[in-house]
């Protein structure tokens, strides 16, 4: 069949996790038993590090099948594989029963698996359609390259201007280019590496019932990679989970759910309110404490809130630690970024910043990495002022930033773990300009063990480590600065649950010693299950504010949307 | 099928984020093997154009030798042919290591000797005193002209590639006119005699030192210099806050950025550094071997010491072996053209031997590039 642009549009508007046991997708005709992808025992090794070991994995045609595993169990790595990035020590890969040899990228694309990557590889400079076909040989036709951009958005509900430049596009809006570029080859196999860590819900969801219909009656196949619980009991039909290199699991996911998946990733239980920001749940987090949680989120009862965290009762209000006011900031070519706003976070206290991804919140991030100078409006730190956009201002002032992007401004993926573990916070490690070797190992062993990141040694590039490690790094550097000010924008993306439950611990830790923290996400299940206090923010401007206690999400979202409420 | 998605032959994908293990299959080789490849095709290739001008490659590959290695005297010639290229180099190395792509230093050279000429020639004082005042004169007149490139980069944007090589072309001329003008640094008349386009012979007192003994080994002190220099810097980039801070910036500038690392402060001190050792480098062949400037003086060093860079792959240690090659090969190549190989021959023969210790590293990173993804 041809699914009408009507019928995406229909899809638009039911987007209900499909009640499923049993139904399981007819596979289309031509292919009957063969998969379409068999991955043989796998194996690879990097130096010491066993990325994938004795990995088997079997994709049939017509179905989603789900990669679950911690950080670092080896994920992207045994894709990389499938798509010919990554040469295998060991292990076999079968193509519809075939076998086959994949040595690069292009022979992957000629076998019809194409690839969206955990991390972005688009070129700023460039329009979004000038991005999509990127890598095309032969002509480029403008026209059709703009009007594929819009129809492929259009059916997978994945809409983006074609014509934008992608330096301008907020996270989300990249993301989903990185989408459109692989799906308008229309492959056999799509691989998606974490593609929904910045898409909204409702996005992922769109994005997910037309990639099932397509799926289902093209004989095509979809390998998600998502540590989503939520998503992946949602989007797929069976899930395979790794730990450490080896395959842990398989399952039909109909027989499983979120809790019984997270144990099996991790290996052992999760805390409630972790489950349920894992998930996000959020009925579960808007009335905490009051009994029973309802309707679907029944399966969060994992572990009795003894030991929660969150949400804490409102600590007393501590001084002002960081005032923005008034603040006023645009790009170079005057599309405004920032229109007067201001937010005042006190110590001790977490302030949680809701919004729809794309209404200035990157603006703010970059505000305090002392990367844009405002046009107007002042911020002060501890009731001083600080020079925004002058180099190192921001960090001098006690402010530091977990960004929204790691590999923009949070870590220099060409130096090493220890390095990456300092970067700003030389003085502790230099004596008389010198840099002590010793002091820097031993800082980077000991976070390396506090946050568990994953990491054969110290001196591993930042490059060689996994999305989630990276993250890890990150958040460890600036967790362990102890700075006056946090300032944390989307901290858990690409985290595993357990690590999650790690961060909010660390981030609750932090503002009960007296930090104040800033919280920028656009999952408002993180912001519920972390914030004492919520601030909405809508076109580069606070909109509202409101106690954790007093809200409600309704009124939540009419501010995100713009409605005064 | 659906309207929608266009269904093509297999499109190429695009530059995807790479696996630094995958090795290309030109590189499969390995790169000795890539080394022994290329540098026996120039041989080849030299040895035809040597014999097609009618001249025996066999004696010009001896020539070759006899110039270079074959006693303590060649062997001088070459190291004394290496402390300028060392020390354009390790400049290169800094200003690349911060992110900067200085290819001017042949015109910083060039001033940066003049400068340090005019200061040997007209200030009295004690000889050592005012070489070391040469010296250091020469090095501010480096850095000082790739301010210039740094002022138009930091307040206008000008790209520093461009501003740099343009740099040379202005420093060509505004050197060219300073030898030439009685009134600056040509020679003063003597009775009786022609001057030419050049400046007066130092005296002797401000002369670099030389060790060793006429005509056994002997080499100038300009190479202790260069190589103190490469391990200072080597220490500096890899163990020093300073060296952290400019590595941050040519990695990642806006985490620099945040971090503190002002990429005018940080970013331009390279290029000027760059520039002074470029200066120094001019000042030391001033002082040390040709002892006055004259026309055709920088005599390719810059861009020479620019590919000892690249061929050290930003490495300062690795610069010192990489600059006595090329030192080898220039005095090789100079005794080549004294043995009647015409002098552009000699020129084609040791860019081609240039070439071939330059492209296996040109192609890595080529690769490396190409496969890094964006
Ligand atoms: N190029 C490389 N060189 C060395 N080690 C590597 C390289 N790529 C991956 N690794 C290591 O292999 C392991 C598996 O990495 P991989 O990226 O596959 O993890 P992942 O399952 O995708 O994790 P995440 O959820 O954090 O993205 C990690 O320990 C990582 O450090
Ligand atoms: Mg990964």
């Amino acid at each position: 069949m041809r699914p009408s642009p009507q019928a995406s549009d229909t899809a638009v508007t039911t987007p209900d996790p499909r009640p499923r046991a049993g139904d399981d997708q007819p596979t289309a005709p031509s292919v009957l038993s063969a998969p379409i992808v068999q991955l043989l025992g796998i194996g690879k090794r990097f130096g010491a590090v066993r990325a994938c070991e004795d990995v088997s994995l079997r994709v049939q045609a017509g179905e989603i099948h789900g990669l679950l595993g911690e950080n670092g169990a080896g994920k992207s790595t045994l894709m990389k594989i499938l798509l010919g990035l990554v040469v295998p020590d060991t292990g076999r890969i079968l193509l519809r029963g075939e076998p086959a040899t994949i040595t690069d990228p292009s022979a992957a694309a000629a076998h019809g698996i194409s690839m969206v990557h955990q991390h972005f590889s688009l070129v700023d400079r460039l329009s979004v359609w000038e991005n999509v076909v990127l890598g095309d040989r032969g002509r480029v036709d403008r026209d059709r390259a703009r009007t594929l951009v819009r129809e492929v958005g259009r059916r997978y509900g994945l809409e983006v201007d074609p014509d934008a430049c992608v330096e301008d596009l907020s996270t989300g809006q990249r993301q989903r280019v990185e989408i459109v570029k692989c799906l308008r080859r229309d492959p056999g196999v799509l691989i998606l590496d974490e593609p929904t860590s910045v898409l909204t819900l409702e996005e992922s969801r769109e994005l997910f019932t037309v990639l099932r219909r397509v799926v289902a009656d093209e004989g095509k196949a979809v390998i998600l990679i998502s540590h989503k619980l939520d998503e992946i009991v949602h989007a797929t039909d069976r899930v395979t989970i790794m730990r450490q290199g080896r395959v842990v699991a398989r399952r039909a996911t109909a027989d499983t759910d979120v809790r019984s998946l997270a144990r099996e990733m991790v290996g052992r239980e999760l805390s409630k309110w972790t489950a349920a920001s894992a998930v996000g749940a959020l009925d579960a987090l808007i009335e905490p404490g009051t009994g029973e949680p309802t309707g679907g989120t029944a399966l969060l009862d994992v572990r009795e809130p003894a030991a929660a965290p969150a949400p804490d009762p409102r600590p007393p209000a501590g001084e002002v630690r960081l005032r923005i006011s008034d603040a006023h900031a645009s790009t170079t070519d005057r599309r405004p970024l920032l229109r007067g706003l201001t937010l005042e976070v006190r110590a001790g206290e977490i302030l949680g910043l809701a919004g729809v991804e794309g209404n200035g919140q990157a603006a703010l991030g970059d505000l305090l990495s002392s990367l844009l100078p405002l046009s107007a409006g002042r911020v002060e730190v501890c009731g001083a002022p600080v020079v925004a956009g002058r180099p190192g201002a921001m960090h001098a002032a006690g402010v530091g930033i977990v960004p929204e992007d790691r590999h923009v401004s949070g870590c220099v993926l060409d130096m090493s773990v220890a390095e990456n573990l300092v970067l700003a916070d030389l003085s502790s490690v230099t004596s008389k300009g010198l840099l002590s070797r010793r002091r820097m190992a031993a800082r980077a062993r000991q976070l390396i063990e506090e946050f568990e990141i994953a990491t054969p040694s110290p001196d591993t590039p930042m490059r060689q480590l996994s999305g989630g490690n990276q993250q890890k790094v990150v958040l460890a550097r600036e967790l362990a600065a102890q700075p006056k000010v946090l300032v944390a924008a989307q901290p858990t993306r690409g985290l595993d649950i357990g690590a999650i439950e790690y961060m909010t611990e660390r981030l609750h830790a932090a503002a009960r010693s007296g930090i104040a923290v800033l919280l920028l996400s656009t999952e408002l299940g993180e912001i519920l299950t972390l914030s004492h206090r919520v601030a909405v923010i809508h076109r580069g401007a606070v909109v509202g504010e409101m106690d954790r206690a007093d809200v409600d999400t309704e009124r939540l979202g009419l501010l995100m949307g713009g409605q005064a409420a | 099928m659906t309207p929608t998605l266009i269904s093509e032959r297999a499109p190429a994908v695009a530059a995807p984020p790479a696996d630094p293990r995958r090795r290309p299959r030109l590189a499969d080789l390995g790169t000795p093997l890539l080394y022994a490849a290329s540098l026996s095709t120039a041989l080849v290739l030299a040895g035809l154009l040597i014999a097609l001008v009618g001249q025996s490659p066999w004696d010009a590959a001896s020539a070759m030798y006899d110039g270079s290695l074959a006693d303590g005297a060649a062997i001088g010639q070459s190291i004394d042919q290496a402390a300028p290229l060392l020390l354009v180099a390790i400049g290169s190395v800094i200003a690349a290591r911060a992110g900067i792509f200085n290819i001017g230093q042949e015109g910083q050279l060039l001033v940066g000797a003049s400068v340090g000429a005019a200061i040997a020639l007209f200030t009295p004082g004690p000889g050592p005193l005012v070489l070391i005042l040469a010296l250091l004169g020469a090095a501010v007149g480096g850095a000082l002209w790739a301010a210039i490139a740094a002022l138009l980069f930091y307040w206008r944007g000008v790209a520093v590639v461009i501003s740099t090589l343009l740099l040379i072309f202005v420093a060509n001329q505004a050197v060219s006119y300073a030898v030439n003008s009685p009134s600056l640094l040509r020679e003063k008349a003597v009775a009786g005699q022609v001057t030419t386009s050049q400046t007066d012979m130092l005296a002797e007192s401000v002369w670099l030192p030389r060790i060793g003994e006429y005509p056994d080994f002997n080499i100038g002190a300009g190479i202790f210099i260069a190589l103190v220099l490469a391990v200072g810097t080597s220490v500096v980039l890899v163990r020093s806050r300073l060296g952290f801070r400019v590595r941050m910036l040519g990695l990642n500038p806006k985490a620099a950025h945040r971090a503190g690392v002002g990429a005018v402060l940080i970013g331009g001190g390279a290029l000027l550094a760059s520039g002074a050792f470029a200066g120094l480098a001019g000042g030391v062949m001033l002082t040390g071997s040709g002892h006055r400037m004259q026309d055709g003086f920088a005599d390719n060093v810059g861009f020479d010491g620019l590919l000892v860079a690249l061929v050290a792959r930003d490495k300062p240690m690795l610069a010192v072996p990489v600059a006595l090659f090329f030192g080898a090969l220039r005095a090789g190549g100079g005794f080549l053209s004294a043995t009647g190989v015409p002098r552009y021959i000699v020129a084609v023969v040791t860019a081609l031997l240039v070439l071939a210790t330059v492209f296996p590293a040109a192609y890595a990173e080529v690769r490396r590039r190409r496969t890094a993804g964006a």
